[in-house]
């Protein structure tokens, strides 16, 4: 019974997980920006969503809506006045990657002074657990996370196959010079790209703050699995970052079967380095590396 | 007064420590690590252990604790001849990650959360040290010999080839270097440098736990790198001076609240590594004003 308690519990962060780390990949794909801050985005939309609901009161769908409004700005700001300057004089991946860790650091440390650094949890009616079998327990929200990935998973295949700005951004992943000859900006398209990437953090951010709780360091945990999920998904590729982030998911609960939860993380870490050793390019990845 | 000034001025050196050591691989090989607290804190368990059991003989604790960080240091090479750039930033996060919840979980060697407590005082030569302005004597030849070292180094041949792979690890290939070999013996050599500082810190506290290897403190040794200006001998000293007295500066700024003293420190990092990044790459000392690599 505890390994399917496990293995539904782990399906429902596996989801999430690989929500987040598909907007990473869409990001890290589309613009070649090393988005450090995609867990800073997920704290701020789990934070605002929590104070909005608790906090002020508000109905759920506003709520909702604070968060998804608030990732995507903050994403596009990012992108807008932080990632473009830098893009302009030099852009290597050293520099992108140390201004966005700083972001990371800054909005974490914001997060804890205006909130607390305290585990934080929003009880909804939805958290509640009821036994379905003799120690098995399931809440409505295990099997909405993963309906809402399905849903979110479908829109965005949707999306990249069918809209003009979809198959814009798959391009530019692809070829940013032919890009910008077929006379699209590659910079307008990288906003939308962090726009669309920033919005999908936002069901996970919010099932974990009505879930298992949050606390100002999430965004480091959650960049950490999504970097691990594109990783062993294979950069560039969104259905590798899915699948990764549904088997770390998956594995790190299942884990817990036979060692201790401190356990987790490392478990998640040593399947990155098993594939950076073995096999870099991931499950879907093109064979370059360096 | 004077105890807290000696005791800021030790702390500095052993972080100037880290921090040069961290530049050698960050600045002149490209190798950019979030994992350099584990071999400061594999040299601290290690140099601790030694001084409880054996002796604690400078020349012996620290040579050990060295050998020990340069032995596990081949964990980190291993990724860093295989992949680069944001592969390998994942893999130093992965193997950083991995050690604290192993400095956290092996009683025997680190003493779990709890930490290691009551290490007795560094020996030279029999005569032990304990007396702080001593002790901050001893770090400073360090200090000194570490730069010799690091800076001895990177004018010789081995790094210029390191520089070479840096910039072009094919054009370096194709001139005959031996990249495996450099790129190993540079990751090597840091890591067993890096555990100097572990075991002086160490020494210096008695007591040591698994709150100051953490991942919190490769950002710190990484800010400190990164602000100061990278591929610069004097860049990482400032670097570490400037981000080790901003917590005690910060606490005469009454009017902020005592409590987010910490906080504040992190935030203006973060958004010093911002504004560098957009208007400074290359850091304070920059190499190359304008934009670095």
């Amino acid at each position: 019974m505890l390994f399917l308690q496990l293995l539904a519990n782990g399906l429902q962060v596996g989801a999430i997980y690989a929500l987040t780390a598909a907007g990473f990949s869409l990001i890290f794909g589309s613009t070649k920006i090393f988005h450090f801050a995609h867990g800073a985005t997920f704290a701020i939309a789990a934070y605002l969503f929590h104070f909005a609901l608790a906090g002020m009161g508000l109905h759920w769908t506003f709520a909702v809506a604070v968060a998804a409004i608030s990732a995507v700005v903050f994403g596009v700001l990012l992108d807008r006045f932080m990632y473009a300057p830098i893009q302009r004089h030099e852009g290597s991946f050293f520099t992108v990657f140390v201004a966005s860790f700083g972001i990371g650091i800054v909005v974490q440390n914001l997060l804890g002074s205006l909130f607390g650094r305290g585990f934080m949890s929003v009880a909804t009616p939805l958290s509640n657990s009821v036994e379905v079998m003799p120690g098995l327990y399931l809440s409505p929200l295990n099997g909405l996370a993963i309906v809402c990935a399905i849903i979110c998973f479908a829109a965005l295949h949707f999306f990249l196959t069918r809209t003009f700005v979809g198959k814009a951004l798959r391009a530019l992943s692809e070829n940013p010079e032919l890009v910008r000859m077929f006379g699209l900006s590659p910079r307008r398209l990288s906003t939308y790209a962090f726009a669309l990437g920033s919005l999908l953090v936002v069901p996970g951010a919010i099932f974990t703050a009505a879930g298992t709780g949050i606390n100002p360091a999430v965004g480091h945990h959650v960049m950490l699995i999504s970097l691990a999920a594109t990783i062993v998904g294979g950069i560039g590729s969104l259905r590798g970052a899915a699948c990764a982030g549904l088997m770390i998911g998956v594995a790190e609960n299942l884990a817990m079967w036979k060692l201790g939860t401190q356990w987790s993380e490392a478990i998640t870490f040593a399947i990155l380095f098993f594939f950076i050793i073995f096999k870099p390019s991931g499950f879907f990845g093109r064979a370059t590396v360096s | 007064m004077t105890a807290y000034i000696l005791n800021l001025l030790v702390l500095i050196s052993v972080y100037a420590i880290l921090s040069t050591t961290l530049n050698f691989i960050i600045g002149y090989a490209g190798i950019f690590s979030l994992a350099h607290a584990v071999f400061f804190g594999i040299g601290g368990y290690t140099a601790a252990l030694v001084a409880m059991n054996v002796t604690p003989e400078f020349f012996v604790a620290i040579p050990i604790a060295m050998a020990a960080a340069a032995v596990t240091s081949l964990l980190l090479a291993l990724p860093a001849l295989r992949v680069r750039g944001e592969y390998f930033v994942a893999a130093s996060l992965g193997l950083q990650v991995l050690a604290v919840t192993l400095f956290s979980e092996w009683k025997s060697f680190t003493g779990g959360l709890g930490g290691v407590i009551g290490i007795p005082a560094v020996e030279l030569f029999g005569f032990p040290v304990y007396k702080p302005w001593q002790f901050l004597l001893m770090s400073l030849i360090c200090l000194v010999i570490i730069i010799a070292i690091t800076r001895t180094l990177v004018h010789t041949s081995f790094g210029r080839s390191l520089k070479a792979i840096r910039d072009s690890e094919s054009a370096a290939l194709a001139s005959g270097k031996n990249i495996t070999v450099i790129k190993t013996l540079s990751v090597v050599m840091s890591s067993a440098l890096a555990a100097v500082a572990g075991a002086l810190y160490a020494f210096y506290m008695s007591f040591i736990n698994v709150e100051s290897f953490m991942l919190d403190t490769s950002v710190l040794v990484m800010a400190m790198v990164i602000i100061g200006g990278t591929a610069t001998i004097l860049g990482p000293l400032l670097g570490a001076a400037l981000l080790m007295l901003m917590p005690s500066a910060l606490t005469y700024l009454t009017f902020l609240p005592q409590t987010e003293i910490g906080s504040i420190q992190q935030i203006v990092y973060g958004l010093a590594m911002v504004l560098l990044m957009i208007f400074r790459p290359g850091g304070i000392v920059s190499s190359h004003p304008g934009g670095g690599k």
